[in-house]
């Protein structure tokens, strides 16, 4: 018997319809894998059966028992938890402390029982592998990654029948992913029911036993795993056929320097770091994560502090912070790594974020015009494809990819054409990836300059022009031509930390 | 048109608000719209939104400040004493008195920017400094009473309109120039709302937390003197009141206490609702006592009515589709 029967299921959001009439079966011991384009109605369904929020009309079971959570706390006691892209742990508290929030073992007297916290703590971690996590350690200083990791645990913590996972990999780098991908195998052979949403289709090729496929809020297929093709699924998530996720990668690199870096080191993060970009050139960034990725984009960018020699168009510059970055012409800009935290003012307009690093260009004497502001406004949202009711909708309404797209469209307003992406499909759905790959093509033929950081490594091998691979903060190797592979970088990434 | 409306939906509230309590008080003290009792309400209104503006500013770029009170009371004194009841003097002790007050909010800006000390903790530091320094000036004796042009300032008329009220409504324009149509506005907006998306999109976030700063010790300051018309001389803990009325205009005016949102022209009319409320409440033949009371919890409720704080704008961003 199926472990969760959902039919029928609906839920509007004032006039705008999330889910209707969709329809989801799972069995215990299987890895239910749940696609869609960002909009599809994933989100909804998951925040559903997580007791976040509560449907409108249809119907669950669980077990064949009526399943209504008013709460996540209800959820829970029916044995269901939820692994959110958005995390929900709190930084100044330690990873156990968070593990366990709201749930800690006591003693007699009430308090918490650290011992038996610390005991139930290290089993977990040691029952299911978990990678290199302390439990003393404080949140506030973990990576991205990490957090994630913490985030996995936390939900593991309240042993759940059916474990519901969001884009858990997409803030993993390699290693972990891959760990990922066997804990959910793991758990399915344990007899629990695992819903995974991704958007890598390797991933899910990997591990799926079914998959179920949403496209505008109701449920369009569910296939066994190996009774489909990959462009079956795509054509099915969004509607259409997509003739191919990579462009063709025209060499469009002159003899130009468009940012040279030399000896560039911060502490013990980055040390000696050197390589020239050339105009039109996308030079990829690889290596494990860790490795002095982060550190090398927000020193050039100004965000932190570096030592050693940049030149940007062959002049010498000293970028001590972000304003100084992205001045004239021959700046620099970034698209950072974390969209809600660095890249955009979620509770303002898709306008005032696309113009805010540009208001000089539409102030005169001292006066914002209104007029030049929507003329850059729409040349941006119309260049890019923004998909956004008006150019006044909250920036935080946006889907994870248009989100991103106002980013970008930021960044390109500046008019700097040395352009540092890191990590820019990250949580984005597979058409805007897309329209980014292409994007950057489009970008580098015009002339501009990009360095591109993915966690994703078939992004690197398959849309840049050369790749550099970072160990231990300096580089490991340059990759070109038909040397860029997926093994290529892992071997230049992993030698030397394995040996060590 | 409804556009406007909806962006600024807390702003409008404010204002009904504004309207509704203005018929209450009426209905209580019939005499309460006549011309002259509602000139004498926008004089007393005038001083809170003046003190009110730079902490508005400071407000929407996420901080607070809570050195008003005794930079306020500064400038009152060290006016009074430097002038001694002649005119002729303030040419020179104005401007000083305002470079003075800008000065102090140069210093908690610096403060909070550069050496990133928590904005309430800094001006509070300031607020007892500056108190200790008068007590040390003065040594609590009574100042001389103050200058005649001074005095036309805060409550002389203008053909038939308090002068003040034209200082309010000129201090507004500009407020209102830097909030919406200047850069300025923009880089203060982003920066409450997140200080470091601000700061990855280039604005100069040191410099606009400053700024917001040194305008607060202006208005501050200017009020100060402002007040000492009023009252005819300046005293000990005549800023006092203006720590609470000051924020809790802001907050009314439909301001996000944490920063981001907000406008003067709100705070304009919680200046205004909290006149109008000290001049409604004793009509109600209350105690003191009560009267202070019905006077917090009146605010908590308009406040909680109007605030984005408690409109729960993170639950409807969380409800994102996807």
């Amino acid at each position: 018997m199926d472990l969760v029967t959902v039919k029928g299921l609906s839920k509007r959001y004032g006039g705008i319809v999330a889910l209707s009439e969709a329809t989801f079966s799972a069995r215990a011991g299987e890895v239910h894998a749940l696609l869609g384009e960002n909009g599809a109605g994933k989100s909804t369904f998951i925040q559903i059966l997580s007791g976040a929020v509560r449907h409108d009309g249809g119907s669950i079971l669980v077990d064949g028992q009526d399943y209504r959570p008013a709460n996540p706390d209800a959820a829970q006691a029916r044995g269901i938890a939820a692994v959110f892209q958005e995390l929900s742990l709190i930084p100044d508290l330690s990873v156990e402390q968070n593990i366990w929030f709201r749930h800690e073992p006591r003693t007699f007297l009430r308090t918490v029982n650290r011992t038996e916290m610390r005991r139930k703590t290290l089993a977990l971690l040691d029952k299911y592998n978990f990678p290199s996590l302390r439990p003393e350690q404080e949140l506030r200083r973990l990576t991205l990654a990490e957090r994630q990791i913490v985030e996995i645990a936390k939900g593991l913590a309240k042993d759940p029948r059916i474990l519901i996972l969001d884009e858990a990999t997409s803030a993993l780098p390699a290693r972990e992913a891959e760990w990922l991908l066997k804990l959910t195998r793991q758990l399915a052979a344990e007899g629990r029911l695992v819903i995974f949403i991704s958007h890598r289709m390797a991933e899910v090729r990997a591990i799926a036993d079914r998959l179920t496929i949403f496209r505008n809020g109701s449920t369009i297929a569910v296939h066994e795993a190996n009774a489909v093709s990959d462009n079956e699924i795509v054509t099915q998530m969004i509607g259409r056929h997509l003739d191919r996720l990579y462009p063709e990668r025209i060499a469009t690199a002159t003899d130009r320097i468009a940012l040279s870096v030399k000896g560039f080191s911060s502490g013990s993060r980055l040390s000696g770091v050197d390589f020239a970009l050339r105009e039109g050139e996308v030079l990829g960034v690889g290596g494990l994560q860790g490795h002095g990725q982060r550190e090398l984009f927000q020193s050039l960018f100004g965000a932190s502090k570096a030592s050693g020699t940049v030149e940007l168009w062959g002049k010498p510059v000293s970028i001590g912070n972000p304003r100084q970055a992205l001045t004239g012409k021959d700046g620099i800009a970034l698209v950072p790594e974390d969209r809600r935290g660095q890249g955009l003012l979620l509770t303002k307009s898709v306008r005032e974020n696309l113009t805010l690093s540009v208001i000089k260009r539409f102030t005169e004497n001292g006066l914002l015009s209104r007029q030049k502001e929507a003329a850059l406004v729409k040349e941006m949202v119309d260049f890019l494809r923004i998909k956004a009711g008006t150019p006044e909708q909250l920036a935080g309404t946006l889907s994870g990819g248009n989100q991103q797209k106002v980013i970008f469209g930021k960044m390109l307003l500046t008019q700097a054409r040395v352009l540092l992406l890191y990590d820019p499909t990250r949580g984005v759905d597979v058409g805007t990836k897309g329209e980014i790959f292409q994007l950057m093509r489009d970008l580098a033929a015009k002339g501009y300059a990009i360095l591109f950081h993915s966690s994703d490594m078939p992004e690197l091998v398959h849309v840049a022009d050369r790749v550099l691979v970072m160990r231990n903060g300096g580089i490991a190797a340059t990759l070109e031509g038909d040397r860029i592979s997926e093994a290529s970088i892992l071997r230049a990434a992993m030698l030397e930390s394995e040996a060590a | 048109m409804s556009a406007f409306l909806a962006r600024n939906r807390l702003i409008v509230l404010a204002y009904a608000g504004m309207m509704v309590l203005l018929l209450v008080t009426a209905l209580f003290s019939p005499g309460f719209l006549s011309v002259s009792n509602m000139r004498s309400t926008v004089v007393l209104a005038a001083f809170v939104g003046i003190v009110a503006l730079g902490q508005t500013f400071v407000i929407i770029g996420g901080g607070i400040d809570l050195s008003v009170p005794w930079v306020l009371n500064s400038a009152a004194i060290v006016m009074a004493l430097l002038c001694g009841g002649q005119d002729l003097p303030l040419v020179w002790v104005m401007p000083l008195l305002l470079a003075g007050g800008a000065f102090i909010g140069l210093i908690n800006g610096v403060g909070v920017a550069q050496f990133g000390v928590p904005p309430i903790i800094m001006t509070l530091a300031t607020n007892v400094i500056l108190q200790g320094l008068i007590l040390v000036l003065t040594g609590g004796s009574p100042t001389p009473s103050a200058p005649a042009l001074i005095q036309f300032l805060s409550v002389g008329r203008f053909s038939g309109f308090p002068v003040i009220a034209l200082i309010w409504l000129a201090l507004t324009l500009v407020a209102t120039l830097l909030l919406s149509k200047a850069a300025f506005g923009r880089h203060l907006y982003a920066l409450g709302t997140s200080a470091t998306v601000a700061e990855f999109s280039g604005v100069p976030t040191a410099r606009t937390t400053i700024l917001t700063y040194v305008i607060s010790g202006l208005t501050a300051a200017f009020a100060g003197m402002l007040l000492t018309g009023y009252s005819g001389q300046a005293y000990l803990g005549m800023g006092d009141a203006y720590l609470f009325t000051s924020i809790a205009a802001v907050a009314i005016g439909g301001a996000s206490i944490l920063g981001g949102s907000g406008h003067y022209l709100g705070t304009v009319a919680g200046a205004m609702v909290l006149t109008i409320l000290t001049g409604l409440l004793p009509a109600l033949n209350l105690s003191s006592g009560a009267l202070l009371i019905v006077y917090g919890a009146v605010i908590l409720l308009t406040v909680s009515i109007g605030s984005e704080t408690f409109a729960g704008l993170g639950g409807r961003l969380r409800r994102k589709e996807g």
